[in-house]
């Protein structure tokens, strides 16, 4: 049993050379290979890792881009209303302005016409009147008629003065 | 019975009397089943690098990435740094050797290479060539000499420090040969004596020697299990204060 703790240097050494030619091999046939597999793997995840941020980071950029935009296009939409709205009641109050100017143009053209076409009805009643009470004063005249007729002569003319006034 | 010597017949190495000429070599059982597990790592290892498209293959090639990747993460990188990288491939053998050579001994006819002081002590002088290489590709030969006499340290202490310091390096290596051996030897020595039980109760009553058979083969099975856990353990503590003792001379200032 004591051999047990009684180095024995041979298969010491036969122990480092096999151990040292192991790592040697192994780490030109199996490590080696195995080692840059998985840097190549992690690096590989490391890029799509940043792809990802990336793209992430992009999004958020079109999205802050796109809401500024959509509040632009809200803000001008809403301007364009207001000023459709204004121009819309604008044109409301100039359209109504020029309704009430024609419609008063209008009543005093009809009212002026009014006017000509009475005094122009007065004008032919006076001219009427004026021939008829010739043509009775004529016709007093030539039948020399009495007080009574003549009266009545009068009352006819005047009856008819009246009519042609009506 | 000798006890004793069925346990050292079953533990100790047996030279094979092999000699080249006049020169003796070293061709033992153990040094045997040492080339029998580097082949069986060496083809496992490879197996696990060769790239492929069946199933088997990527699981082999996920396997080896996981290994690598938790020596890297788990052992290496905490201990040493990010310097330690560059030997990773030493611990990535070293702790497979190690294991595989503590299991070789579960397998019956096949030796526990690890319970050999001479095996230990060789995979230990590696270790603490690589703790020295490692100081040395760090700090420059000056430098690691230098880091052996910790900053601040009284010039009439350095006379003493330095000696001092150097023992301790070697004793770190000498304590790795130790450790792995002792555990490996004791477990195999328990397995050993728990099997003799029934033989050496066997000698004084055939009846009580079969009656201890069920308690001792139970106790035997308890501890094989529990030996395969101790050859997980201890070339993962091999391998980890492996780590630690080069972390300590890379990053000693």
């Amino acid at each position: 049993m004591e051999n047990l703790l009684n180095p024995d240097f041979g298969v010491m050494a036969l122990t480092i050379v096999n151990f040292l030619l192991l790592v040697w091999l192994l780490h030109k046939f199996a490590w080696k290979g195995i080692i840059g597999a998985l840097e190549k793997r992690e690096k590989q995840i490391a890029q799509d890792k940043q792809a990802a941020a990336e793209a992430r980071q992009e999004a958020q950029n079109i999205k802050e881009e796109l809401d500024a935009k959509l509040k632009e296009i809200s803000a001008e939409a809403t301007a364009k209303m207001q000023e459709a709205v204004a121009a819309g009641n604008a044109q409301k109050e100039q359209i109504l302005a020029e309704s009430q100017r024609q419609a008063e143009h209008l009543l005093t053209q009809a009212k002026a016409q009014i006017t000509a076409e009475k005094e122009k009805a007065l004008q032919e009643v006076r001219k009427e009147i004026v021939s008829t009470a010739l043509a009775a004063a004529v016709k007093i005249a030539q039948q020399q008629i009495t007080e009574q007729t003549a009266a009545k002569a009068v009352d006819e003319v005047l009856q008819e003065v009246s009519k042609a006034g009506k | 019975m000798d006890i004793s010597h069925t346990i050292a017949h079953h533990i100790l190495d047996h030279d094979l009397g092999v000699t080249l000429g006049s020169f003796h070599l070293p061709i033992t059982a153990h040094t045997l089943t040492m080339l029998g597990v580097s082949i069986v790592l060496f083809v496992v290892a490879v197996l696990l690098s060769v790239r492929g498209k069946s199933l088997i293959a990527r699981l082999l090639n996920t396997l080896g990435e996981e290994y690598v990747a938790f020596m890297r993460d788990g052992i290496v990188v905490p201990a040493v740094g990010k310097e330690g990288i560059a030997f990773l491939p030493y611990f990535c053998t070293l702790f497979l050797f190690i294991l595989f050579s503590n299991l070789a001994g579960l397998i019956p006819q096949m030796k526990t290479i690890t319970s050999n002081i001479s095996v230990t002590g060789g995979l230990a002088l590696c270790s603490g060539g690589l703790i020295v290489y490692a100081g040395i590709k760090t700090h420059g030969l000056w430098g690691f000499i230098k880091s052996f006499v910790p900053g601040g340290t009284p010039w009439w202490l350095i006379p003493l420090m330095f000696p001092l310091e150097v023992i301790s390096l070697i004793i770190r290596v000498c304590v790795l040969a130790i450790r792995l051996f002792a555990n490996m030897l004791s477990g195999h020595m328990v397995l050993l004596s728990l099997l003799l039980i029934i033989f050496i109760i066997g000698q004084m009553s055939k009846m009580a020697g079969v009656g201890a058979a069920f308690p001792a083969m139970g106790l035997e099975i308890f501890m094989t299990f529990l030996e395969l856990l101790v050859a997980f353990l201890q070339a993962y503590v091999f391998t980890l204060l492996t780590s630690i003792y080069v972390g300590l001379v890379v990053h000693s200032h």
